[in-house]
């Protein structure tokens, strides 16, 4: 009894060490590698944005609030996602990314490549207010072609 | 007629493993050129191909039939100890160690099938026809599976490619000639059962076949 007693205590502290120890670190974390992890975490939500409105078009039954918030979603993070590429936040940060070095050897084309996915997710913003399933359908497909052609050039394909 | 011969794949195995070699191979080259549209179609063709199979294997002729080749583990072993000796055998289907490569093979191209139908892509972009049933990240979680098991498949299509060059080399068996003719050469005195097989049976089998392919790839939205 008392025996399993103080080890579940000392379980308990290292638990609780572990996890102060996890957390000055996340504090002490470089601001590379916030970038990337904060970048990462953006492009997930981006990727279940698109997935909402692709699966609305395979059902064929458009909602159109739950479209439009998910175009808002890829248009207002995709503006995020331009300030997060510092320099310095590629392989060398530490922290696994897939972005490759032309990101920042070949910036301008990088920043042309997301401003056209910006603009191209404002346009689907639109559309989606219409609730048009045809339209909705086609500017959906304009905005993967720019995140396939931006990923084509800048991301890791694994 | 000098030297006799006797059936042992029927038409419809034949198709179906030469078809499999292509698709697998046309399924790898569209992923690699995320020519996703074709790697669907790809997909649903061996979705097809596995269900027929499947059927077969239970309504086919002999040589098709799981309750025939899938032996239990005193028949492998025995195979097994045999397989040093130079000495050919008659190949009446699937040998006993052979079976279970079938089994293999179903079970984790079918596991590849099933994951390929779930997966989404990293931009949420293309994705298999089930995937709406699933979430973003289990999307991507089976998108990740749909990679790995694919090396299953190198592996066990390598070792099948190993084990027909070693009966070519060492037991002088040409095994990939019968998967091409359907016959092999008998011995002399040999007298081998005759493959008996319904083409009814067969197209039942094709039509399941495709009509659960076609289903799936609907996304079972008719």
């Amino acid at each position: 009894m008392t025996l399993s007693r103080s080890l579940s205590l000392a379980v308990l502290g290292m638990s609780a060490a572990v996890v102060a120890a996890t957390s000055t670190f996340a504090i002490a974390a470089s601001p590379a590698s916030t970038a990337i992890t904060t970048r990462q975490a953006n492009f997930k939500k981006m990727g279940g944005a698109m997935k909402v409105l692709k699966d609305q078009l395979a059902s064929g039954t458009i909602s159109k609030p739950q479209a439009v918030a998910a175009a808002k979603t890829l248009a207002a993070t995709g503006r995020a996602q331009a300030g997060l590429f510092p320099n310095g936040s590629g392989a060398s940060a530490g922290v696994k990314t897939d972005a490759l070095p032309a990101v920042w050897s070949n910036r301008a084309v990088f920043d042309g490549q997301m401003k056209a996915f910006i603009a191209q997710a404002d346009k689907l913003v639109a559309v989606a207010g219409t609730g048009n399933a045809d339209a909705i359908g086609a500017q959906f497909k304009a905005v993967g072609g720019t995140c396939g052609s931006c990923h084509k050039q800048f991301r890791a394909d694994n | 007629m000098a030297a006799s011969t006797t059936r042992i794949w029927d038409p419809t195995v034949r198709l179906f493993h030469w078809l499999l070699v292509a698709l697998i191979a046309f399924s790898w080259w569209s992923g690699e050129q995320h020519d996703m549209e074709r790697h669907r179609l790809s997909g649903y063709a061996i979705l097809a191909l596995l269900v027929f199979r499947v059927f077969w294997g239970f309504a086919g002729p002999r040589t098709a039939r799981f309750g025939s080749f899938v032996r239990a583990p005193g028949a492998v072993i025995a195979y097994i100890k045999g397989l040093g000796s130079r000495k050919s055998h008659a190949a009446n289907g699937h040998n006993p160690l052979g079976g279970w490569s079938v089994v293999a093979m179903l079970a984790v191209i079918g596991l590849m099938v099933v994951a390929g139908l779930f997966s989404v892509d990293v931009d949420g972009f293309e994705s298999g026809p089930l995937a709406d049933y699933v979430s973003f990240d289990q999307g991507r979680s089976a998108a990740q599976l749909h990679e790995t098991v694919f090396n299953a498949i190198l592996a066990l299509v390598a070792l099948h490619v190993v084990a027909v060059a070693f009966y070519l080399v060492w037991k002088r068996q040409n095994l990939v000639r019968p998967m091409i003719t359907g016959s092999r050469k008998t011995a002399e005195g040999e007298s081998a059962a005759d493959l008996r097989w319904s083409p009814v049976l067969a197209i039942v089998g094709i039509a399941i076949g495709v009509g659960v392919a076609w289903a799936v790839s609907t996304g079972f939205r008719f």
